[in-house]
């Protein structure tokens, strides 16, 4: 790879969706109890983490609990402390009737719609507040309730930079900074990482003073820890393993810096964790240059990409389930 | 299922219903946990191991025993880099003396890498259903691929719709997976990439934590139950690891069998206090997890690996 030459591409590691069978045992409930026909987007939710693990990246999961629930389950009201395992990601379903229907939607337009919210909450100021709408998603499926088998495809979609932004300078954090800096930072981020009010929450600043006492601090505190004589760095849960690349959601949050900020050198962060601890020898310091858009106005929402594909680069995947969900299935297994 | 295995999950759901959990404490006696204790336990290893989280799981299944927020243990994600069998066939050809250290001696460690021929003495040490009088053949029922097979699939490929959608975008700021530009993944390539979600329910017949493993593929799709047995020790695989329904999620998973956890936690525990320990009960759970890897010792989860057992450590 080459993402480490001084002023190449800065190149950006695909997120990874993996949907649990709970996703599609809930996907069916929900339609026969609750939407029936009704083919209505649907708000859900996915769930993410740094990468624990230097052998293998994290994904964006689909699990049961990411579909809306019954209001008669009184626990997500009660839930108010943010599980550290699950940070939540916004996402918009668009579950079909038929095939046809699935396989006739606009599947471009759907992504520019998804972005157009993130590109609104970037110039609103929204993403200050809450920054997981930086990483929305969006799936789009067909449930054959007959069969037990499902289509469905997945996007991530990223805000695309025009010029894509370069890259001065990547390595593992552990290099990047001094042995204090290092300390003091793994510190404040395992800190960040253990606190209720924060574990699930996916962007954040690290200032670090002159006498290398790093310390966090949220996005919507920028403006205020602008003027103190610290180095601030743009910092993310990283969900890619890999050391020469960051990861996808460096994407929106270089163009909220960018656009929100009006940066255009941006020192960042790729969080990464080893065994459910900092590790600043996996996680990566890198600054990112971006250069103004030619001839657009502010106006203009910028490219979105983001189709998943899989191994054999199709975007559209198949999943059969009759082995597990078949009535006559279950009834014989729950004998 | 087996008959003889429905059978006695359909009498383990009964005595389930009607007696009462565990309160009073015999993990020291018995090996087994009260839900307290597995509370505890599943408390202290979050805090130790965080990738390990509590969940509350599906409402409707949930076990009125637990806290609703403390129903099941889960680690998502977990690396399973080789077949099991890579690693046997690696030690037979060694001599078959060693698989894993085994600082504990106890017996259980060491059987499961012993040559096949061997296998008489492990029976009384290893964790196994045949106690339940459960059919050593065909206990574990054949499932087939959960990927439609081209064949039985009447809908028509996607292919040519995808790309005259012209939807894989050229964007120069997106890295292409390596194996895409460089060749296509050999067989080993995939293999090396399975992950697995580990969870851990409380087990209310036998008193014991009970371990469920779902496997996914190299490109994030569910594994086949018959194919996670690929990364269970082959003296495991169809004996003490089954699969079975899980209690807190939907669908079939592959589960080490709680049935002599209790015989065997009691025998990790013993030399213990033989050895003037005080065994604490809020490290159960990394003593299971240390004999749960010798089930799958290429599963590779969190949990201390360094610890002590006893009262001595804090």
């Amino acid at each position: 790879m080459s993402s480490e030459r001084k002023g190449s591409i800065l190149q950006f590691a695909t997120f990874q969706s993996s949907v649990d069978e709970g996703f599609w045992h809930g996907l069916c409930s929900l339609k026969l109890n609750k939407l029936k026909t009704d083919e209505s987007p649907i708000s859900i939710t996915g769930f993410y983490t740094p990468c624990s693990n230097p052998h293998v990246s994290n994904h964006l999961n689909l699990l049961a609990e990411s579909l809306p629930t019954e209001p008669s389950d009184e626990l997500q009201t009660a839930a108010t402390c943010g599980n550290r395992n699950k940070c939540s990601v916004p996402g918009t379903l668009y579950n079909t009737n038929t095939y046809e229907g699935y396989q006739s939607l606009d599947k471009k337009s759907l992504l520019k719609a998804e972005g157009k919210k993130i590109w609104d909450d970037i110039r609103s100021g929204k993403v200050e507040e809450d920054s997981s709408v930086l990483l929305r998603f969006l799936i789009i499926s067909f449930a054959d309730l007959k069969r037990f088998h499902f289509n469905y495809s997945v996007a991530f979609p990223a805000l695309a930079l025009d010029p894509p932004a370069t890259l001065v300078d990547l390595k593992p954090a552990s290099e990047w900074f001094t042995a204090e800096e290092v300390e003091s930072v793994s510190a404040c981020c395992n800190e960040w990482r253990m606190s209720c009010l924060t574990a699930d929450v996916p962007f954040f600043l690290i200032c670090i003073s002159s006498n290398s006492h790093a310390t966090i601090r949220p996005l919507k505190d920028f403006k205020a820890c602008q003027h103190e004589d610290h180095k601030i760095l743009f910092a993310f849960y990283d969900p890619y393993h890999g050391p020469s690349n960051p990861g996808w959601p460096l994407r929106n949050y270089l163009v909220f810096i960018y656009v929100r900020w009006n940066i255009t050198k941006v020192p960042f962060l790729c969080y990464r964790e080893n065994r459910g601890f900092a590790d600043m020898g996996s996680s990566l310091v890198g600054e990112a240059i971006i250069e103004p858009s030619q001839g657009q106005d502010e106006m203009h929402v910028p490219q979105v990409i983001g189709w998943e594909v899989n191994g054999k680069k199709k975007v559209s995947r198949h999943i059969d389930l009759s082995t597990s969900m078949d009535p006559t299935r279950m009834v014989i297994s729950a004998a | 299922m087996v008959l003889s295995q429905k059978l006695h999950e359909a009498f383990k759901g009964t005595v389930e219903r009607i007696t009462s959990p565990r309160t009073v404490s015999a993990f020291k006696e018995k090996g087994v946990l009260s839900v307290n204790e597995f509370v505890i336990a599943g408390d202290n290893l979050v805090s130790k191991c965080p990738t390990w989280s509590w969940e509350s799981g599906d409402p409707n299944k949930r076990k009125s025993y637990l806290p609703s927020d403390k129903q099941f243990l889960i680690t998502r994600n977990v690396p399973c880099m080789r077949r099991v069998a890579s690693i046997q066939e690696e030690y037979e050809a060694a001599g078959g003396e060693i698989l894993l250290d085994d600082e504990d001696n106890d017996g259980w460690l060491a059987t499961h890498g012993k040559p096949k021929d061997t296998k008489g003495d492990e029976e009384e040490n290893v964790p196994s259903i045949e106690t339940l009088e459960i059919s050593k053949k065909n206990t574990i029922q054949s499932i087939p691929s959960y990927f439609g097979t081209e064949e039985e699939d009447d809908i028509p490929d996607m292919e040519e719709i995808d790309e005259s959608d012209n939807l894989v975008e050229e964007d120069p700021a997106t890295l292409q997976p390596t194996y895409l530009v460089a060749h296509e993944p050999d067989d080993d390539n995939i293999l090396r990439t399975r992950t697995y979600d580990v969870s851990i329910t409380y087990d209310k017949y036998y008193q014991t934590p009970r371990v469920w493993l779902t496997g996914y593929d190299e490109s994030r799709m569910l594994l086949d139950p018959e194919l996670v047995l690929e990364d269970v020790s082959q003296d495991h695989a169809r004996k003490t690891v089954t699969i079975e329904d899980h209690p807190h999620l939907s669908g079939k998973h592959a589960s080490v069998h709680p049935c002599k956890h209790a015989a065997v936690m009691k025998k990790l525990i013993e030399p213990l206090i033989a050895g003037g320990l005080e065994p604490q009960v809020d490290k159960y759970l990394f003593l299971f997890l240390k004999f749960v890897a010798t089930v799958i010792p290429t599963i590779e989860y969190d949990y201390t690996m360094d610890f002590d057992l006893g009262s001595s450590s804090t």
